[in-house]
């Protein structure tokens, strides 16, 4: 990779925490949910880097264009409108809690950071030409040959939850 | 100049992926444990999602150079979507029982 | 290599200073002030003139030769507005929602298909990025209604993204019917296999326009079409808007350049929809019955760019207008009747085309309509 893919690659990463952290203690949850919007772009990003150019678009169509959208919608169908009733958050849980997450993060990273050099040791050859391949052929390959059951329980996962959310969401 | 070259490698290689993620899960689940509103919880539900993808998809690029990783990841995002569309499904029908958004009034099944 | 990228390679070399990405977005921004800028421009201009030839009457004529002078105009008038945020408005969010819709809308422009050397960047997801790219659109949209803080705005924006959420289920299924024809979701891909010419040696591997593929395809097409005028709020799909109803619905608040934004965001929308209409079922830049490849003369490689790209426009352009013909025509929707035309009509008829053109593939080993004709009367 040239530096200045890198430096992309690392504005992504650096955008996609600041909004985890702005998801996580945003007084308003409205900008809350904004900020989870930034952190699925920032994430598709990473999966392009990633070599999964197929699931960041799967990424952006569902999460970014699905979920905020369904998140907005709830905020505004039952917030009071225009009021600062959006702000809560509990800060007596909080306050602790700012001072334990970045304890914890850097725990899992040190965790993480064994395993990552293990499996730099034993890393494939050909990860780059991998990275760099199309995916959509294999994964549409893939989901009907191997993955076959789960793809099939996948859709009536889906089926029920379209059918089930229609019926909870039904008006009296 | 040296020290920000090799920290941008760092940060672009595996442990760079693997520190966001990490992150990503933690304050996912700060989220979930302090967010007072249930679609706050919710959010921090996604994030620790995206946070499991994330890594499936790194590992399947560093370990293996194959395709299973990105399908887990899919899988993951299938399952997401069906997951909020339920739980704001819930959440609006909580609020119409309640007029809240506060979870911990949701409940009527405790003892 | 793409000119585009040729470009940013020849400025590199010559140069050499910064990495070739920077190039890429110098030159992404030359496309979108080359193109979509003055599209958006000038659609502004041709609908005000076709809306006024609709309507029996002149309309904007005064600015130079009749009146083409009159959207450059507009856009110094509307940059030297006041910059104006009502009060009580939220103004983050107030500033960042049309700057979302501009991206998604302009972001879409890189994958179309102008000509076979002429795409910005071929993506082999280039169906999906477009997909991906224009869902910042209903965000942008509701945020920047609720930000205005304003009845009417929001109510607009609720619509509207209720409604582009709604048809972007019809779009992508009607997207799927060229996508197995063609076996790929590689915009060029997707045209190359439209490219069927009389007399050539390899017929087989092409077939004609993918609306004529067969029966399900070409409904298919008009699915795209409907539901791609639904998400692209014009009438009579425009409820976010409803001026009878809503004032002037999502953009209510908006003034000056922010309001251009929206405007721009908006004819860039409607622009990408005709593009891939186009490129889908049009067969994009191909010459119908002729293939200018193994044409008797050989072309040089600027004429066939050019002739691709007059193609290209010609049907797209031919696309935009039947959109504002259609402005003209039809009364708006109600609400109720919307989302049953998305979720009782086009939704199951999408499904319906693309099991349909599964089947057909299979049943006649992919060949298309056209090409079973020629071959029964050739004998």
């Amino acid at each position: 990779m040239t530096v200045g893919l890198k430096i992309v690659l690392a504005a992504a990463q650096i955008l996609t925490v600041l909004s985890a952290v702005a998801v996580t203690f945003h007084p308003n949850i409205l900008y809350a949910s904004i900020a989870l919007f930034f952190a699925f772009c920032g994430v598709a990003v990473m999966f392009v880097y990633a070599g999964a150019d197929f699931l960041a678009g799967a990424q952006l169509i569902v999460y970014a264009g699905g979920v905020t959208i369904l998140v907005l919608f709830a905020i505004m169908l039952t917030q009071w409108l225009y009021k600062s009733k959006l702000r809560d958050i509990r800060m007596r849980v909080v306050a602790p809690l700012a001072l334990i997450a970045p304890a914890l993060t850097y725990g899992l990273c040190v965790a993480l950071r064994g395993l990552g050099d293990h499996v730099l040791k034993t890393t494939p050859a050909n990860f780059e030409a991998f990275s760099s391949a199309p995916k959509t052929m294999p994964i549409g390959q893939a989901l009907l040959t191997n993955y076959l059951l789960p793809f099939e329980a996948i859709t009536i996962l889906l089926l029920s939850a379209l059918v089930g959310g229609v019926w909870l969401a039904r008006p009296k | 100049m040296s020290g920000l070259a090799s920290g941008l490698d760092w940060l672009t290689g595996l442990h760079g992926y693997l520190a966001v993620a990490a992150s990503l899960f933690v304050l996912g689940a700060v989220a979930v444990i302090s967010r007072k509103n249930a679609i706050g919880v919710l959010l921090g539900v996604e994030l620790m999602l995206n946070a499991a993808g994330l890594n499936f998809v790194i590992f399947s690029k560093y370990r293996t150079a194959a395709i299973d990783g990105q399908i887990v990841a899919l899988f993951i995002i299938f399952i997401a979507a069906a997951e909020a569309a339920v739980a704001l499904a819930i959440i609006l029908r909580f609020y119409r029982l309640k007029h809240s958004m506060d979870a911990s009034e949701a409940n009527l099944l405790r003892d | 290599m793409q000119p585009s990228a040729a470009f940013a390679h020849a400025l590199n070399d010559s140069i050499g200073v910064l990495p070739l990405w920077s190039w890429a977005a110098v030159t992404a921004a030359l496309v979108l002030f080359l193109l979509a800028l003055p599209f958006a421009g000038f659609a502004t201009f041709i609908e005000r003139r076709v809306a006024a030839f609709f309507q029996d009457r002149l309309g904007p004529n005064r600015v130079g030769p009749e009146g083409i002078l009159q959207f450059p105009a507009d856009a110094v008038k509307m940059l030297a507005k006041e910059d104006f945020i009502p009060a009580g408005a939220d103004r983050f969010l107030f500033n960042l929602a049309p700057l979302l819709v501009v991206v998604g809308a302009l972001s879409a422009f890189a994958v179309l298909p102008l000509g076979r050397a002429l795409i910005g960047a071929d993506l082999n997801i280039g169906v999906v990025y477009v997909l991906a790219v224009t869902t910042l659109i209903p965000p942008g949209i509701l945020l920047g209604s609720w930000a205005s803080q304003n009845k009417w705005s929001l109510l607009g924006g609720l619509r509207a993204a209720a409604q582009i959420v709604s048809y972007e289920i019809a779009v992508a299924l009607a997207l799927v019917p060229p996508i197995l024809v063609s076996g790929s979701l590689q915009v060029s891909t997707i045209v190359d296999a439209q490219g069927w010419a009389w007399g050539a040696e390899n017929a087989a591997n092409y077939h004609f326009w993918n609306l004529f593929y067969n029966p399900f395809t070409f409904v298919s097409a008009f699915v795209f079409f409907i539901a791609g005028l639904a998400e692209t709020n014009r009438i009579p799909f425009d409820l976010p808007e409803a001026e009878s109803e809503l004032v002037s619905g999502f953009n209510t608040e908006f003034s000056g350049m922010r309001f251009g934004l929206y405007a721009l965001g908006e004819f860039g929308d409607v622009f990408v929809m005709c593009a891939m209409f186009t490129a889908l079922y049009l067969g994009g830049w191909q010459v119908p019955f002729v293939n200018l490849e193994t044409f008797w003369i050989a072309l040089p490689a600027l004429v066939i760019a050019l002739i691709h790209l007059t193609m290209f426009m010609a049907k797209t352009l031919s696309l935009v207008f039947i959109v504002m013909w259609l402005r003209w025509t039809l009364p708006r929707l109600r609400v109720d009747q919307l989302m049953g035309l998305c979720w009782k009509g086009l939704v199951p008829i999408a499904l319906f085309n693309v099991v349909g053109t599964a089947i057909w593939m299979w049943v006649f080993h992919g060949q298309s309509l056209p090409q079973l004709l020629a071959k029964a009367f050739s004998g």
